[in-house]
């Protein structure tokens, strides 16, 4: 019964990832179909040699923290929010679903609009309350422009993280929470001491769900700040899309090569995060 | 869900205050982009670059109006979009059922390796995966179908099928299956009437997860589609002209590609909450 | 069921999908572009009847003109041609992998000269004898009256010929006419010349005006200038003009513009008179609404047209949404004059041929560029009201029907730039980009670093230096 499924995720992920290797450690010439001659560690080298790279990667660490942390901070906010409430709990958690299922193109043209500088919403209630300056827009400021981005994401997928969460908090059994409570023990405490250590596989799951794709995020970034400005915003997909964007068809070009290099290393660092996460939800799982 | 009282909730009447503007908080950051992409649907086009953002105008439909009609109507852009969704959550769900039962009843020492290696496809960068996968959906003719499409999109949905029906087949007493198949059943017969079942919750939030997923992809549609397959997100990005965005058009377009996502999530809402929690409390 | 469950995929099966990956890739190189597709024809504009094209294009006047009627163009050829419209980064995208594939899954293809022509241009056909054979209808009023015909429609040399000019918004000086006009007496008295625009202005009166403005008319405008100067293409092109002006360029040889090179040598971005444009650049940046460093041109025409600016260097066709919220007020002039001269930078692009489309679709493309390219469809297409369009034939402009909407009030707003474009494509003022196959290479290069230049991270000379730097290692490849 696994067949069916393994050969097909063998065809659309295995080929093109044995492709990837190979083109890693070629020239690839584009015109009239793909023909490869070995060109040995020079993409990898030139790629590694390169601090245009380097420098893409810490801004999608950079991303990674402030998008995925306020994920999780905001989505264990909002949970515990709608664990609270009673009546009007379907209500308000259907609404704030409702983000989710927008395309992250949608998002990032929404984005634009209401960011803009000229005719935005948010850049007019900003500057009405003083936290902006007149005139600016946080998309086109280097220092506001990747907290931006990131509260485009955030926005976007705080509600799956808070759906998983509170599915993690309904599912605590009461009587525990209710003996802390009888000990004595105050809101926060209960939170710290009871609440997190029992729901921490969940928040393990949310996490790994964004990490995978935060780190190979593009859409929305290149439909608002293209990377820029001054790169503030430019991250591993950017650099990745770049080098396969920029090649021409004429001769033999290194940049296909070079995105694969890039995106080889990208796979590598999502496994080793998950790796990571899966590690940590299995010895919790020991643990219990 | 359960309507007891938590015991999380506040009991004091500062403590339900607090509880109230958090939640009125939590509602405006939400729904305040939204309601604002609606208003501007409707909004004529000199209302819309205005300095400073107003609510006084006449609401009109042209925006909606000009996307359905001429020889520029986006109806081939969501039948395509529908097909291929569908066609890949399908895909997605049927196999994604029969692997996830498979790995769930499996016991090896492999099946850790096997089950990481089948999440670990689902995070390559879109991005450096074209190239290849556009030669080798080339050679065999796939570039400019939907069928194309519904491949490319299993590149994501299928990963994520499996390990939400496997979290979920966990779920079920393995007692259940033994009890059945002492009763004579085939072991297929024993999933097809007894564990599947079971497992239906997680079969409609996995399908209508893949479904979102799909619906929305933008990346894959621009590397694959062609005149005759192009989808509904394609659509708003050619609504970016040179001589300025459209923003109510584009709004337009936001909702009319959104709001069936809305309403099929919301309608399996409470699946989707079982469907994840079950998946996430046992997600390996 | 347990023999089913028991599926491994063991390291040779592996290798064998490996194996399966790459002779598909080798699979896919047999075909290439070659030029024996191209159907005798017999004259008519009917022979190909029946047949369906596919048009890929950006989002432009025209292409959205004809999508939105391409009745005249069916009942003409009986041809059926199908416009996929999208923003010029995917469409570069999937014209190279439409053209690398071997495939034509697109006929006809918006060439831009520097993006796609250059780099691709193996994958075009060439459009001569096409042009001279007798099998098909002759290009009205021959190939003479296309403007700037060599920079859309070539490469290299002047044998072939990849694309016939199908737009050409240019970089000109838009301004709003009636502040200049309300606040003429205090400037001229605070600044000490004219300030009405025209080549005869200086950049750095130029600057010296912006400056005015936003010292002394913020009740009216909030920024004198404002700049299409987003990490993007937008940001080269404003950034051009005034590298132009200074005497400097991208590269030394001459021709590059026009023709283009294959090896256009060092950069000389290094030299005194672009990091002179680049100090200037930095500078003008420095006062400019600060909107500006995130406006690509898209941004930067939205805030002309709210009223944000009272001037910008801006595409000639943003004329049309300028005098929509504007009627009449909004003025346009050459851009102003650096050390060397005026410099507008052309942005024209033509329309070519998947060089593997084959026979019948062949065919049926080069009718389609025929007639899309006509005096009669520019027409047609300055008149839609999803149009607009900035028509390459010199005789459009000379048409009595045009002649009469230069002047405000006019149903082809883009028209009353006339006198100004007709102008700016004169050798004297035009500005032309190096066409170079690694352009867009070189483009990312420059403005990344222009970004980093203009929101105070670099200094202009070590901005130029890294550019030029990272030109000659791309080049050297």
């Amino acid at each position: 019964m696994l067949a069916p499924a393994i050969l097909v995720l063998a065809a659309v992920s295995v080929i093109p990832f044995v492709s990837l290797i190979v083109m890693s450690f070629s020239h690839v010439r584009l015109l009239g179909g793909v023909t490869l001659t070995p060109a040995g560690l020079e993409n990898w080298t030139t790629v590694f040699g390169d601090p245009a790279t380097w420098a893409s990667w810490l801004r999608t660490l950079e991303f990674f923290v402030l998008a995925v942390g306020s994920e999780m901070a905001l989505g264990f906010g909002v949970a515990l929010i709608l664990n609270a409430l009673r009546r009007s709990r379907t209500i308000v958690f259907s609404i704030t679903l409702l983000p989710m299922f927008l395309a992250p193109i949608t998002v990032g043209l929404l984005g634009n609009f209401l960011l803009d500088p000229t005719i935005g919403l948010y850049s007019w209630l900003l500057r009405s309350v003083g936290l902006l300056a007149p005139n600016h827009g946080l998309l086109g400021q280097r220092e506001t422009s990747m907290v931006a981005i990131a509260a485009l994401d955030a926005w976007e997928w705080t509600p799956l993280i808070a759906l998983i969460i509170l599915a993690g908090l309904t599912s605590i059994n009461p009587s525990v929470l209710e003996a802390a409570s009888l000990d004595g023990a105050g809101f926060t405490r209960t939170i710290t001491s009871v609440v997190l250590p029992s729901i921490a596989p969940i928040l393990l799951v949310a996490l790994l769900v964004r990490s995978m794709d935060a780190i190979r995020y593009f859409d929305i970034v290149q439909i608002t700040t293209g990377g820029g400005p001054a790169s503030s915003t430019w991250m591993i997909s950017q650099q990745l899309q770049q080098k396969v964007q920029a090649t021409s068809l004429d001769g033999v070009t290194t940049l296909i090569g070079q995105a694969s290099v890039i995106g080889i290393t990208m796979i590598a660092f999502s496994t080793i995060i998950a790796n990571l996460f899966v590690r940590l939800l299995s010895k919790r799982e020991r643990d219990r | 869900m359960s309507r007891a009282h938590s015991p999380l909730a506040p009991r004091t009447a500062p403590g339900r205050a607090v509880l109230m503007a958090l939640t009125a908080a939590t509602l405006l950051a939400v729904t305040v982009p939204l309601v604002w992409m609606l208003i501007t649907s409707m909004k004529p086009r000199s209302a819309i670059l205005t300095a400073l953002p107003t609510l006084d105008f006449t609401p009109t439909l042209v925006n909606f109006q000009a996307l359905f009609t001429g020889d520029s109507s986006i109806l081939p852009y969501i039948r395509n979009s529908v097909v291929a969704s569908l066609g890949s959550t399908a895909i997605a769900v049927v196999l994604g059922c029969m692997a996830g039962y498979a790995l769930s009843i499996w016991r090896s020492r492999a099946k850790a390796q096997l089950s990481f290696w089948i999440i670990s496809t689902r995070m390559a960068p879109i991005a450096a995966v074209i190239v290849p996968l556009f030669v080798l959906f080339r050679s065999v003719g796939l570039i400019d179908s939907i069928a194309g499409l519904m491949l490319a999109y299993l590149t994501f949905n299928l990963p994520f099928a499996i390990w939400l029906m496997n979290a979920f087949f966990a779920e079920v007493p393995a007692s259940l299956r033994e009890a059945a198949q002492m009763d004579g059943c085939t072991p297929l017969q024993a999933f097809r009437r007894v564990v599947l079942p079971c497992a239906v919750p997680g079969v409609v939030a996995t399908a209508v997860l893949c479904t979102v997923f799909s619906w929305n992809d933008y990346a894959f549609a621009v590397a694959f589609s062609g005149p005759a397959s192009q989808t509904l997100p394609m659509s708003a990005g050619s609504l970016i002209t040179q001589t300025g965005v459209d923003w109510g058009q584009l709004c337009a377009i936001g909702l009319v590609t959104v709001i069936p996502m809305m309403v099929l999530g919301l309608t399996v809402r409470r699946h989707l909450v079982t469907g994840l929690s079950l998946g996430a409390v046992t997600g390996e | 069921m347990t023999n089913d469950v028991q599926f491994q995929l063991n390291r040779r099966q592996l290798l064998q999908f490996a194996g399966l990956g790459a002779a598909s890739l080798a699979l896919a190189s047999c075909s290439a572009a070659g030029t024996g597709n191209i159907p005798k024809g017999n004259g008519s504009w009917k022979q190909f009847a029946g047949t369906e094209i596919n048009f890929i294009s950006e989002n432009t006047a025209p292409s959205a003109a004809i999508a939105a009627n391409s009745k005249p163009f069916t009942d003409l050829t009986g041809i059926k041609v199908n416009i996929s419209q999208m923003q010029l980064g995917d469409l570069v995208q999937k014209v190279k992998l439409d053209l690398s594939s071997g495939s034509s899954q697109y006929h006809v293809i918006y060439a831009d000269p520097y993006q796609v022509m250059s780099p691709l241009s193996a994958g075009l056909a060439d459009l001569t004898p096409l042009i001279s054979s007798s099998g098909y209808p002759k290009v009205e009023g021959g190939l003479d009256d296309f403007l700037a015909l060599d920079a859309a429609g070539r490469f290299l040399s002047k044998d072939k010929l990849y694309a016939l000019p199908y737009d050409c918004p240019t970089m000109i000086w838009f301004y709003r006419k009636d502040l200049f006009e309300k606040y003429h007496t205090r400037m001229t008295a605070a600044l000490g010349f004219d300030p009405t625009p025209s080549e005869k202005i200086t950049w750095e009166q130029y600057y010296q005006i912006a400056d005015w403005f936003n010292r002394n008319a913020k009740s009216d405008v909030a920024y004198g200038t404002g700049h299409q100067a987003k990490q993007y293409d937008s940001l080269q092109c404003d950034f051009s003009n005034v590298l132009w002006a200074y005497g400097g360029d991208y590269f030394g040889g001459t021709d590059l513009g026009p023709l283009g090179s294959k090896d256009p040598g060092k950069s000389t971005l290094t030299d005194d008179a672009a990091v002179k444009a680049a100090t200037f650049y930095q500078k003008l940046l420095g006062i400019a609404h600060p909107g500006s460093v995130g406006w690509d041109w898209d941004g930067l025409g939205q805030a002309f047209a709210a009223g944000q600016v009272a001037m910008a260097p801006n595409w000639h066709e943003y004329a049309a949404s300028a005098e929509e919220k504007f009627p009449g007020k909004v003025g346009y002039s050459l851009l102003p004059t650096g050390p060397a001269r005026s410099a507008n930078l052309w942005g024209g692009t033509g329309i070519g041929i998947n060089a593997n489309a084959k026979e019948k679709e062949f065919g049926a493309a080069w009718l389609f560029v025929n007639w899309a390219t006509a005096p009669a469809t520019q027409l047609m297409t300055l008149r839609s009201t999803v149009g607009g369009g900035t028509p390459t034939r010199r005789s459009v402009y000379a048409l009595p029907e045009v002649k009469a909407q230069e002047k405000w009030p006019s149903t082809m707003p883009n028209m009353v730039t006339t006198d100004v474009v007709l102008k700016a494509w004169e050798p004297d003022f035009i500005g032309l980009r190096p066409k170079v196959a690694t352009w867009n290479q070189l483009n990312t290069a420059v403005f990344t670093e222009l970004s980093k230049m203009i929101t105070g991270s670099a200094t202009p000379a070590a901005t130029m230096a890294s550019i030029a730097q990272q030109f000659d290692t791309i080049n050297a490849k």
